[in-house]
This record gives C-alpha cells, sequence and structure tokens, in this order.
C-alpha cells in the first residue's frame, strides 16, 4: 500500500477515509457542510468501483445505505444536520434490525449557524436511537476514523453516526492519502429469516436485542481510540471532537498542564477510560462543540459510581450557542484554575464598514422570477402571502423582492402554506415558491396532499436546474420535467415560463392567479439554468459571450434596472445614471427588458440566450 | 505564523490559501486553513483563517494574525479584531462597492488615509497590477507575493510557492509572474 501526504479539505479526507475502508455503496443528499464527501466520492470512487449517487432526499439515501448495509455491503449514507432529521424513520429502525455489513451515517453539523437555520448536536441522536456515534478532530483524524467507524459498524454489525462539524468539514490540513480498498458488496438478504422485517412481534424480540447489543457496543467502545494528555491529574479535562484542537493550543498558549482524554467515541461515552482519570481528578472540565451531550453522560456515570466532584461544562461554564474558539477553551480553562487568560482585543481601525450581504448573482433567473412574480400580483390585485423553501432563492426575503414571508425547513413552502390558508379560513392568498431540487427533495408529498385536499395555493417552481445552493450538484429535475410530474398528480392548470422573457412570464404568472382565485391550485415552472453554472459550462465550450451595456444619452436615471432586479452588475452613477460591469454581467438581457428608455443594448451574440436556456 | 485573509467572494481567497498550505505541507511545515463556504458565492464577504507551524485548531484568536492579507478595502477594516500592534498588514486598495442599493460611502482615498495612519500596512494596487499582465483573475497572486516580502517568506520559501503554482494552477507562468510583481511592489514600497 503506498500513502502520501496531502494537503486535503476536511470532508475530502471523510471520503477518503471511507474509500481506504472499502465502502462500495455511498448515498447522500446535499447540504453545506457536508457535500464535498459525495462529490469526491462520486469522483475517486468510480475507478475503485464504488456506486455513489445523489439521492433525492435524505431519507431516501440513508433508506438505500441502510438496505446495502443489510445485503452485508459496506455502505455510507451523507448529508447536514439538519438533513438527519429527513432520515429519522429508516434510521431509528436501522438500529432495532442492526446491518449485516457496515453501515456510517455522516452528520455535518453546523455549530455557528455559517449556512442552516439552526444548531442542533446531532450527538443526541445517538443517544435517542442506540447507535454510536464517532467523532473526528481535524482533517487527517477524520481520515482514521472514517475507517474506524465502517470497521467498527461491521463488527458490531450495528449502524455508526460519524459526526463531523463545519470546523472538521471545511478545514484543510495535512493528510495522510492511502491507496483505497476494492469495495465490500453483499452477498444478499436470507429470505428465511426475516430479520429485516418490523412487524410489532419482530420489532419486540429485536427491541430485547437491542438493549443487549446497546450493552455491548458500550464494552466494545473502549476498544475505540483515546487520546491521553496526561499532567496534573487534579484537572481533568475532557473532550470530544474538534474541542480537543482548541484545548491542546490553549494549553500550550497558557502553559498549563491538566490532564486531558480526548474520547472518539462521545455516545456513548468511553466511561472506563474516563472513569479511571476522573477518579484521581477534584475537577473536571468537559469542553464539546455543541450542547452537554459529553458532559451529561459523564456526571451520569459519576453518579453511578459514587464519585462526588465539580463538572464545568456547556451546562454552566463554556458559552452554549455557537462554536468554539480559542479565545474560548482559553478563558475556560483560565477560569477552570482561576488564572488570568490572555487579553487580546484587536485594534480599532477608525471606521465600520457597512455589511455586505449574500445577493443574487448578476443574471441569477431567480431574481427575475421574484420581479415578475411582483408584477404580476400587484396587477392582478393580489397580496399574497409569500411561503418560501430552502435554497438560494431565501435571499428573496431582502429588498427589493421581499416575497418570502415563512420559510422553515425542506418543503415547508407547501406544507406551512396550506397550513396558512386553512388556518385563516381561507382568507390568505398563499403563494408557495420552492427549487427544483427542493420540490424533488419533499415538495412531492405536499404537493399530492394540496391537490388531493383541493387547497386552492400557487406553487412556483425555481427551476434552475440544478441544487445550486451547496454547489451545483445534479437532482432529478435534469430527467423528470416537472411540468408533467405535476401534470400526473392531477392539477390542470400547469404553466411553464423563462424568466428571461419578462413580458410573457408576467402574462403567464397572472393567468396562473386568476386560476387560484377561481379556487384551483395552479403550479407554474419558471425554467432557466443557474446563471453560475450556465455561464461556467457556456465559457467553457467556448461559447461566444454576451453582455449588455447602458447607452450613456438614453439613461434617464429612473433606477428601475438597479432597484428592481437588483442585478449587483448594475451600478448607479453619483447622477443616478446606470452602469453595468462588463466583468460582472453574464448578458441575461432581463435589465434591457425592464429598462422603459430602451438604454440598455448588448454586445456580442445574442444566441448566448438561447444556449444558456439548453445549458443545463 | 497566523495569516488572516478576508475579502469578497469571487475574489479567490480559497485558491490563494490552498496554495499556501500546498507549499507549507509540500515543505513539511504543517498548515491548517478553515474557509467560511456557503454563501461566498454570491458576493458576500469571505475571510479564511491560515496558520502554519506547530498548530492544531483552525481559527486564529482576536488580536493573533501575524499577517492580513485584505483583498478589498472596505474588508480590509473587517480584519479589525484579529490585528495587534506587530501585525504586517497587506491592502489592496480596489473599492468593490456592497451592492445594496442607495449605500453611501467614504472615499477610496478616505479610507486609504485611514489604514496608512497604522503600523506596518502597505497598501498596493493588486487589481491594476493584475489588468496591466493581462488579466484581472491574477490579482490574488499579486497580493500573495506581496504577502510573502511582507512576511510569510519567513514560512515558506519563494521556491516552494512557485512549484505549487506550477502544479495546480492553470495560466502557471502568468500566476508566477503576478507573484512576483506582488513581491516587487512591497520590496519597492
Ligand atoms: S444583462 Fe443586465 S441584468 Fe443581466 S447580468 Fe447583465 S447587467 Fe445584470
Ligand atoms: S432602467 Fe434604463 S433609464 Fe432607468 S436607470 Fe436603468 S438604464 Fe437608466
Amino acid at each position: 500500500m503506498t500513502c502520501g501526504k496531502r494537503f486535503m479539505l476536511g470532508n475530502h479526507a471523510i471520503a477518503q477515509g471511507f474509500l481506504e475502508a472499502g465502502v462500495s455503496v455511498a448515498m447522500g443528499y446535499p447540504g453545506t457542510p457536508s457535500s464535498e464527501i459525495m462529490e469526491y466520492l462520486i469522483e475517486k470512487g468510480e475507478e475503485l468501483g464504488v456506486y455513489a449517487e445523489w439521492s433525492s432526499n435524505e431519507k431516501v439515501a440513508l433508506e438505500g445505505a441502510y438496505g446495502a448495509a443489510m445485503t452485508g455491503a459496506r455502505a455510507i449514507a451523507t448529508m447536514k444536520h439538519v438533513g438527519l432529521n429527513v432520515g429519522m424513520d429508516p434510521l431509528m429502525s436501522s438500529a432495532y434490525t442492526g446491518v449485516e455489513g457496515g453501515l456510517a451515517i455522516v452528520t455535518a453539523d453546523d455549530p455557528g449557524m455559517w449556512s442552516s437555520q439552526n444548531e442542533q448536536d446531532n450527538r443526541w441522536v445517538g443517544l435517542h436511537a442506540y447507535i454510536p456515534v464517532l467523532e473526528p478532530y481535524d482533517p487527517a483524524n477524520a481520515k482514521e476514523l472514517a475507517r474506524i467507524a465502517i470497521e467498527f459498524s461491521e463488527k458490531m454489525r450495528h449502524p455508526v453516526l460519524f459526526r463531523t462539524v463545519t470546523r472538521v468539514s471545511h478545514t484543510r490540513g495535512p493528510v495522510d492519502v492511502c491507496d483505497g480498498k476494492p469495495p465490500v458488496f453483499g452477498k444478499g438478504i436470507d429470505r428465511t429469516k426475516k430479520r429485516f422485517a418490523l412487524v410489532p412481534a419482530n420489532a419486540r424480540k429485536l427491541k430485547a436485542e437491542l438493549v443487549g447489543r446497546w450493552a455491548k457496543i458500550e464494552e466494545e467502545v473502549e476498544e475505540l481510540p483515546v487520546t491521553v494528555e496526561e499532567g496534573d491529574p487534579g484537572l481533568l479535562v475532557i473532550t470530544s471532537g474538534s474541542a480537543f484542537a482548541y484545548v491542546m493550543d490553549s494549553i500550550k498558549e497558557l502553559e498549563v498542564s491538566p490532564t486531558v482524554i480526548n474520547l472518539s467515541v462521545p455516545v456513548p461515552v468511553q466511561r472506563k477510560k474516563v472513569l479511571d482519570l476522573a477518579t484521581k481528578a477534584s475537577k473536571i472540565v468537559v469542553i464539546e462543540e455543541g450542547d452537554p451531550v459529553v458532559e451529561t453522560q459523564v456526571k451520569a456515570a459519576l453518579f453511578d459510581e459514587g464519585i462526588k466532584v465539580p463538572v464545568l461544562g456547556k451546562s454552566n461554564f463554556v458559552p452554549p450557542v455557537g462554536e468554539l474558539s480559542l479565545d474560548i477553551t482559553n478563558s475556560v480553562l483560565a477560569g477552570a484554575m482561576s488564572i488570568e487568560a490572555p487579553h487580546r482585543r484587536g485594534v480599532n481601525l477608525g471606521y465600520e464598514p457597512p455589511q455586505r450581504p449574500p445577493v443574487f448573482c448578476p443574471g441569477c433567473p431567480h431574481a427575475a422570477s421574484y420581479y415578475e412574480l411582483k408584477l404580476a400580483s400587484t396587477t392582478s390585485r393580489v397580496k399574497p402571502l409569500f411561503s418560501g423553501d430552502i435554497g438560494c432563492y431565501s435571499l428573496g426575503i431582502n429588498s427589493p423582492f421581499d416575497e418570502e414571508d415563512v420559510l422553515t425547513d425542506m418543503g415547508s413552502s407547501l406544507g406551512v402554506g396550506m397550513g396558512i390558508h386553512r388556518g385563516t379560513n381561507g382568507k390568505s392568498f398563499v403563494v408557495s415558491i420552492i427549487g427544483d431540487s427542493t420540490f424533488f427533495h419533499s415538495g412531492l408529498p405536499a404537493l399530492a396532499s394540496a391537490i388531493y385536499n383541493k387547497t386552492p395555493l400557487l406553487l412556483i417552481v425555481l427551476d434552475n436546474r440544478t441544487t445550486a445552493m451547496t454547489g451545483g450538484q445534479p437532482n432529478p429535475t435534469q430527467a423528470i420535467p416537472i411540468e408533467e410530474a405535476v401534470r400526473g398528480l392531477g392539477v390542470r392548470n400547469v404553466y411553464s415560463m423563462d424568466p428571461f422573457n419578462v413580458r410573457e412570464a408576467v402574462n403567464t404568472m397572472r393567468n396562473a392567479i386568476d386560476a387560484v382565485k377561481r379556487g384551483e391550485p395552479a403550479v407554474v415552472v419558471s425554467k432557466r439554468a443557474c446563471a453560475l453554472e450556465a455561464a461556467r459550462k457556456l465559457r467553457r465550450e467556448g461559447v461566444e459571450p454576451l453582455i449588455y451595456s447602458v447607452v450613456e444619452d438614453a439613461c434617464k436615471a429612473c433606477g428601475i434596472c438597479y432597484n428592481m432586479i437588483a442585478c449587483p452588475a448594475i451600478q448607479p452613477k453619483d447622477d443616478g445614471r446606470a452602469w453595468i460591469d462588463p466583468n460582472s454581467c453574464v448578458g441575461c438581457s432581463v435589465c434591457a427588458q425592464v429598462c422603459p428608455y430602451d438604454a440598455i443594448k448588448p454586445s456580442g451574440n445574442l444566441d448566448w440566450i438561447k444556449r444558456w436556456g439548453e445549458a443545463l | 505564523m497566523n495569516i488572516y485573509m478576508i475579502g469578497v467572494g469571487g475574489q479567490g481567497l480559497i485558491t490563494t490559501s490552498n496554495l499556501i498550505g500546498a507549499a507549507a505541507t509540500s515543505r513539511g511545515v504543517k498548515a491548517l486553513t478553515s474557509e467560511t463556504h456557503g454563501l461566498s458565492q454570491r458576493g458576500g464577504s469571505v475571510d479564511v483563517h491560515v496558520r502554519l507551524g506547530d498548530v492544531n485548531s483552525p481559527l486564529i484568536p482576536l488580536g493573533g494574525a501575524d499577517l492580513v492579507i485584505a483583498f478589498e478595502l472596505l474588508e480590509a477594516f473587517r480584519a479589525a479584531p484579529y490585528i495587534n500592534e506587530n501585525t504586517k498588514i497587506i491592502v489592496n486598495s480596489r473599492l468593490i462597492r456592497p451592492p445594496t442599493p442607495r449605500l453611501r460611502l467614504p472615499r477610496a482615498e478616505e479610507l486609504i488615509n485611514k489604514l496608512g495612519a497604522i503600523r506596518n500596512v502597505k497598501i498596493i494596487d493588486a487589481f491594476n497590477a493584475a489588468v496591466k499582465l493581462g488579466n484581472p483573475i491574477v490579482e490574488n497572486m499579486v497580493l500573495l507575493g506581496a504577502a510573502h516580502a511582507a512576511g510569510l517568506s519567513s514560512a515558506i520559501d519563494e521556491g516552494a510557492i512557485i512549484e505549487a503554482i506550477r502544479s495546480t494552477m492553470r495560466m502557471p507562468e502568468l500566476n508566477v509572474r503576478a507573484f512576483e510583481v506582488g513581491i516587487n511592489l512591497v520590496n519597492n514600497y
């Protein structure tokens, strides 16, 4: 086996660890900070013969990996932390039945909510579901632990959760990369045993077995790695995951030497290892990324053993909100030892720059759709309540659009939208806005419900042909025309539109609004490839570009282009006239269509727009 | 060594930090870089923490930067929490307007004067240097060169970075030239 050191992204290291463990089946749904794991497996797994796919949602991905592991294969499913909520149903069952091969479910948690709606700590799920959790502290460790996770799962014939966080997944560091193993596929399922058929009679038996297996797992995790830094036995610091990295740097900076133990398994805690050290300690500090998951278990273990020692942790001493940092671990350790933490604060540069919020990209088809939706609803004299969803288009909450009133979770535009309609006894005019990937993820069952229950609502599917938010992964829209899917579900009022044809788009939306006014559900599919993905692809293919520019004298400084579509390529000059940055414009033509003075003109080949329409 | 990089999505910060990481790794120097992902493609602020040497954790503590590379003039001010009196600072004089409609901004000269008043700051025009080289896209390599001359050189030699550019980038020669232009901008500052 040949190995070599490479500078590598944490998520790639995780994926590499799974390849080196002989994983044969990998399924996932994109979500920051998890997506690069599956991207790597799709790219690098191919030559090894690994089957890797983007599934339509996390439940489907988890079931796929679970099914593969039933047959004896080594399988993984990947998702972000909130994705695991969608996968909970099969997850709970997988603990009851166990697996024949290996099954690791990767959950990428996002403390600090860099790109998420919450910072749930999925290590709790391990306790809830009787599934052990492994947690790495840096990219190199992540690769090792990914391999160990699969091996442990296969040994115990039980699923494992692999919990990473943003600062492991999106940190790059040196990783020892070795050759991948040939993938281990399964042999099949023994039909005579019905082991995987959770009818109640079976499930009752399996619950008893599960409890027994969990006791075994509690013993066996003691064989999995812990890292101990010997120091003053009086102060014991217990860490898990990335907390270990911060604590090691803090100890160096503070020049202190407590005893530190890092647990690779936060659930169930490696109890014997902890208790060995705890008996010698007069104070224990537990530092972990997220909630007091380890702390709670450690306290229970101490209680069981009758050991009375103060325990500081997330529940009482470490800030419970947001992610850890060196500054936090410095002050936690210094506080626990009653010494001074270093005071460094930065400097005052005498100016507070304005925020730079994320915005729709230049030429983003969502921006055009939102502009058109606003125009259509105003001219149709409806005052919609906008029920939004998870994706780039959630930026429609910002001015000038202001067309996202509620958005809570994947697919909620329809479910919550129906609830708003019913909750107001039909008085709200609800427009649900969903993207293509989210539509296939969890919009379909909700739409079926709306149709069956005759809920009049307008559904706008912003079909940009890709899962753009997470970096442009493919999804079922590339194989299944959404209009046909919706017609198949029995919607009569189905419309297609191109957001880059402003006049027609507004008319189409008005027709759809009329249908809803008649009390029928209506669906508009607004189809145009993501500007980033399309422009990248067309440039690579050498398609002659198109950009737009403002004719100085013709511009009357009305501001419609830069205030209403808010394309970031268009900027107002000091006199209010528009200026288009030729380095940013991607030639969508929308500004030229909305300018009432015909002051915006193309240069280049108009064929660009047609090719864009066929790009994805 | 702690290097704090800040700029605007699309300016090539992550490419730059990857080069530093690859160059350090090739010389046996441990490197950890950590980026805020996700919404960065959409024109928001982006920062990358780069830590070199005997370190375990990925984030620079407050006041803990040895070197700051500000890819944009407004963003430079957001580095304030990481700066101490010995921090070497490279600032690109380019100002990119935030897309907020009707936003009023101070003039660029005013901002440059404010930054110029603090110690160890070098303000360079990396964008125009890149345009002069024939492609604004190599702005990031001009800044990397400037940072190298301003202090990165004590951790990683020039040759390691040039090797990393040659082995990972498209248009390697143009990027190497931009890197060298950046070095000269600081050496002749
Ligand atoms: S054509 Fe107009 S709206 Fe489209 S990207 Fe260019 S400047 Fe922006
Ligand atoms: S819409 Fe036309 S006239 Fe109005 S500011 Fe823009 S370019 Fe000028």
